[in-house]
């Protein structure tokens, strides 16, 4: 009886250790998802959202939803951001690895700016 | 940015093309306008406006295409143009060549002293202004003209 307590004890707790781990596993996913999930679209002459927060190494990737082709270059003398012309569809990722704000513009429609905020 | 601040004027890399192509394109369809009408109603003065017209426009193409190239090359660095872009490129460049040809007929023809022009400049320049047209319409389109803001 007691033997059988026993294993019915340890097969529960072995069940629940590994359904935590699961758990613990489908939630780091979809962190990592959420993180690299991070877009901006480009549409009607703007960024969306123009401006967004995102945590240090999150990939942003801009999407041109436009008509009309459009760039995404960063505001700073360094250029820490670049982006090639992008039309429709067109898609262009960039990592920040450091905390900071980075002002961006599109140097086709200079009216056309965006910030991203990295913590 | 202010509008009538000199620095944004001066410097604002491909703000000039934007302002300075509305010359040539109302100055050469006024021109070919003037043409037409000298044709119709048989009268120098509206042929000399005609060319006037067409001279300065002729003279305006050159500011346009340098500061249109070098916005290409400020502004996108150079890189290989496609689509819409390369589409503005290389009607822009056939435009600035047909109102220099459409001037040089104009300019030809009275360094001759010939009295008439010669006919076939009208289907050429009812092209051109097509072409013009064109050309203007994909640039509007690219600087978001009907945009918001």
């Amino acid at each position: 009886m007691r033997r059988s307590v026993f294993i019915a004890g340890l097969a529960t707790l072995t069940l629940g250790t590994l359904g935590f781990g699961t758990g613990q596993k489908s939630y780091v996913a979809s962190a990592q998802e959420k993180m690299s999930t991070m877009e901006v679209k480009i549409d009607n002459f703007s960024f969306g959202p123009a401006t967004l927060t995102v945590p240090v190494g999150a990939t942003v990737t801009w999407t041109n939803r436009d008509d009309i082709p459009h760039t995404v270059v960063s505001t700073d003398d360094s250029k820490t951001f670049k982006s090639k012309v992008l039309d429709t569809d067109e898609k262009f990722s960039f990592t920040f690895s450091k905390v900071g704000t980075y002002p961006y513009f599109c140097s086709i429609h200079p009216k056309m700016t965006g910030k991203v905020i990295v913590q | 940015m202010h509008p009538f601040d000199i620095k944004t004027v001066v410097l604002a890399k491909h703000a000039q093309h934007v302002v300075l192509i509305h010359f040539p394109i109302a100055l050469f369809i006024i021109g070919v306008l003037f043409d037409f009408l000298a044709q119709w109603k048989k009268q120098r003065l509206l042929a000399a406006a005609a060319y006037y017209n067409l001279l300065v426009a002729a003279i305006a193409t050159i500011p346009v295409v340098v500061t249109g190239i070098l916005a290409w090359q400020w502004e996108l660095e150079g890189q290989k143009l496609k689509g819409i872009l390369l589409m503005h490129l290389v009607m822009g460049c056939l435009s600035s060549v047909l109102i220099c040809v459409v001037w040089l007929i104009h300019m030809r023809t009275r360094s001759k002293q010939a009295e008439f022009l010669p006919g076939y400049r009208l289907p050429i320049e009812a092209v051109a202004v097509v072409i013009v047209a064109l050309t203007g319409h994909l640039g509007g389109f690219l600087s978001g003209v009907n945009g918001p803001g």
